[in-house]
């Protein structure tokens, strides 16, 4: 049988405003797909980050939009999340050395924990980002099922 | 259990003579961020009381959140202040362990 991948698009305006709707069409999803409560949690961090992101660093406080895709499959979800802007800023500079790990309170950076959450919360993380079109950051999970299948 | 409704996010604040506490509940993201620090502002400023933040209706936090309360660690870090949090469910507890900020509260508790 051919793999099956069914696609669910939103799209909506970058503001913090409608992040809360991501998160409720990624419950609804993810839920129905058989991920443990847990996950979810995990998944609405991912999710959210990767839109803050676009909210705050893609339009530069100008109307635009982001576009939200969910591919369904029996394997995993994977999560696009996609703006049109400028540039990603915070990115640039986030990595594992973006924790607070190891670090003494005077010396902690607020902000940058975004990224290194998205890394931590998800199976894997992709961002492209093209200059003057918008950055693409992909989310990966897998569904693992769990032992009492039926 | 219901994460399928998204939570408006409040604050109760309770004050006695010697502590501040403000219970934060729904969700606390991007959206509502400028509401938390105003909400904050003057209660981290006042040094005289011991600030507790309970988190035990906070369905969701984002790194805009963690960076928040952050701030105010530093803040009342500075001015010699006592700051907790308290009642953290499991799911935010497990983001304060990944970002680090929970070694931050925890050395405010062991000083107390």
């Amino acid at each position: 049988m051919k793999e099956e991948m069914q696609k669910v698009q939103l799209n909506l305006p970058a503001t913090a405003d409608f992040v809360d709707i991501v998160r409720l069409n990624l419950y609804g999803i993810a839920s129905k797909m058989g991920f443990s409560y847990e996950d979810i949690e995990d998944m609405k961090v991912a999710i959210s980050e990767a839109c803050n992101n676009s909210v705050l660093y893609a339009y530069n406080h100008e109307d635009g939009l982001v576009g939200v895709t969910f591919e369904v499959s029996p394997e995993a979800l994977i999560i696009t999340v996609k703006d049109e802007g400028e540039s990603f800023e915070s990115y640039e500079k986030s990595d594992e050395g973006a924790t607070l790990h190891g670090k003494e309170l005077g010396e902690a950076p607020i902000g940058g924990l975004g990224f290194y959450l998205m890394q931590a919360l998800m199976d894997d993380v992709s961002v492209v980002n093209e200059s003057g079109r918008g950055t693409t950051v992909t989310l990966t999970r897998k569904l693992t099922r769990s032992e009492e299948k039926v | 259990m219901n994460t399928n409704k998204s939570e408006k996010f409040t604050t109760a604040t309770q004050m006695d003579n010697r502590t501040c506490t403000v219970f934060l509940n729904g969700e606390l993201d991007l959206s509502v961020a400028p509401d938390f620090r105003q909400v904050m502002e003057p209660l981290v400023e006042n040094g005289d009381l011991d600030l507790i933040l309970n988190l035990k209706d906070l369905k969701y936090i984002d790194s805009t959140g963690i960076g928040i309360l952050l701030s105010i660690l530093k803040v009342r870090h500075g001015m010699n202040a006592q700051f907790y949090v308290r009642e953290v469910p499991a799911q935010i507890q497990k983001l304060f362990d990944m970002t680090g900020i929970a070694k931050f509260f925890a050395s405010q508790e062991n000083s107390q």
